[in-house]
């Protein structure tokens, strides 16, 4: 395809109101944007010779972003990815204000990739800038880009609802999540967050297509996550791991990496059938769910240990670290167990089990280990402190982690 | 471009279609590592329906309920009270002497 083609094609598009062929139109992977660095080899393509000749050649401003879109793959081809990222931008730029709050929803495909290539071209470009030690913001400047978009998605008050700019809220505020987590600016997202409360006329979440909905739910329910909001984290992500596409291997394992050791500590453990599925993160987990089976506390304190340091990447340490009562319980129980489930039961009993397992602590450390455990509602009963004595509930003295009241918030 | 630009722009054209679309890679086990800066990835469709994901062995059930709720990827009835290793051994040691000190110290208080 040359250049000319490329016009007359760009022009089809716009006619038939082809979102998609737009898309790929403007994608500089595409097969044609090599042809047009050849094309435009001798002499080197610039903004002014490019618009002595193709200005006014289509309606505007696709006049102008075709002359960008040869910029662009001129400079990726040429391995400056700030240039291309910088042309990209006044493409996405002239796109975003001149096009696409005129028109209705057909073209949020276009707007989907255009926005996909800016953030990933920002990370090409920020990435070059570091290698070479120079300063480079334009992660930060695609975030405001992207988040300019989500403005003009929301606000379509004029088109049907079926074709409404309003579909393509989700996807766009996946972007902007995802470049403010490469930015580790996560608290920027409170205000999308809270613009999306605000528009009511949205459509529900369920409505979207899945890849936007689960993309969406990843970043809030890692928001949550970070937060600390347990309860609120684990429910999004669960229904964004069970949504995702099987086949979306790196995606689920990347959900299933946070939400499995919240599940711990509301006392799911992760079965086997899971867990072979998803290898690398048996490989960190399993030792920890082994260990919380058989009340080993030992090796769940061995575990947190070794992987100390892939955890602490992974923001999972101190998360992992609350499960460690799970263990804990784990170990009461079988003493609990040992003792034929009796009622009463002394407190060296608990202290002595402790030093068995190698949990070097005194007497009163392990009663207050115990009252922990009762505190929150691991165990059921009391401790008679003048008698040294553990009185247990006759009835469902271990309730089942899972029956706990508020078990994330309970830890 | 780099490869960061490149993964997402190789396999575009499906996140146009409204409707599914299948990858053609098979599913293997894949044994890579689990990094901090890994980020999601732009999902290959744009849209699938319950067959292509684990909501399909639910049953309808509640999804992340558990095996007692009709999940099989979890386990919430898992408290085992014949785990038979060295731990179990002492502590039954541990008791047994406990009781011996019960018993003697009990028969100690009412000889008196």
């Amino acid at each position: 395809m040359d250049f000319t083609t490329f016009l007359s094609q760009l022009n089809d598009a716009l006619i038939a109101e082809n979102g998609a062929n737009l898309a790929y139109l403007l994608r500089p992977t595409s097969p044609h944007g090599k042809n047009f660095v050849k094309e435009f080899r001798n002499p080197p393509p610039t903004q002014e010779s490019l618009e002595r000749n193709y200005k006014g050649s289509i309606q505007s401003p696709w006049d102008e972003i075709a002359i960008k879109y040869v910029l662009v793959c001129y400079n990726v081809a040429r391995r400056r990815p700030q240039d291309a990222y910088r042309e990209h931008s006044a493409l996405v730029q002239a796109f975003s204000r001149r096009y696409f709050t005129e028109n209705r929803g057909w073209t949020l495909p276009a707007l989907f990739s255009l926005l996909r290539d800016l953030r990933d071209l920002a990370f090409d470009a920020d990435f070059y800038a570091k290698y070479n030690g120079q300063k480079s913001e334009c992660m930060e400047d695609a975030a405001r880009k992207i988040a300019d978009a989500f403005t003009n998605c929301v606000t379509d008050r004029i088109s049907p609802p079926d074709q409404s700019r309003k579909w393509g809220v989700y996807y766009v505020v996946g972007l902007v999540l995802k470049s403010y987590f490469r930015l580790r600016r996560i608290s920027l997202s409170k205000n999308i967050l809270r613009a999306l409360e605000v528009h009511r006329d949205i459509p529900a979440l369920s409505q979207f297509p899945r890849s936007h909905q689960v993309t969406f739910r990843y970043y809030l329910g890692m928001i949550h996550f970070l937060n600390e909001d347990h309860a609120k984290a684990e429910e999004e992500l669960t229904l964004a791991f069970y949504h995702c596409h099987v086949e979306a291997h790196s995606n689920q394992e990347r959900i299933l990496a946070y939400l499995l050791p919240l599940r711990l500590l509301k006392g799911h453990l992760p079965s086997d059938e899971l867990m072979q599925r998803f290898p690398t993160l048996s490989e960190i987990f399993m030792p920890f769910v082994d260990a919380i089976r058989l009340g080993d506390v030992t090796a769940f304190d061995q575990a947190l240990e070794q992987r100390g340091s892939k955890l602490v990447d992974l923001n999972l340490m101190l998360t992992m670290e609350r499960a460690r009562e799970v263990c804990l319980r784990g170990l009461f129980r079988r003493v609990w167990v040992a003792s034929d489930k009796n009622n009463r039961i002394p407190i060296p009993m608990f202290h002595c089990a402790l030093r068995i397992s190698g949990i070097d602590v005194d007497q009163e450390e392990a009663e207050c280990l115990v009252a922990n455990q009762i505190y929150k509602g691991f165990m059921r009963g009391y401790i008679s402190h003048e008698k040294q004595m553990v009185v247990l509930a006759n009835i469902n003295a271990f309730p089942r982690l899972a029956d706990r009241p508020n078990p994330l918030n309970m830890l | 471009m780099s490869t960061a630009a490149s993964s997402s722009n190789s396999k575009p054209k499906t996140q146009e279609k409204p409707k599914v679309e299948e990858k053609k890679e098979d599913v293997k086990p894949r044994l890579g590592v689990l990094e901090e800066d890994d980020e999601f990835e732009e999902f290959a469709a744009a849209d699938w329906d319950d067959s292509q994901t684990d909501l399909a062995h639910l049953g309808g059930t509640v999804p992340g309920a558990a095996k007692s709720g009709g999940d099989k990827l979890w386990e919430d009835n898992w408290d085992d009270d014949d785990i038979e290793d060295e731990f179990s051994m002492q502590l039954r040691q541990v008791l047994t002497i406990q009781n011996e000190l019960v018993k003697t110290g009990k028969g100690n208080a009412m000889e008196h």
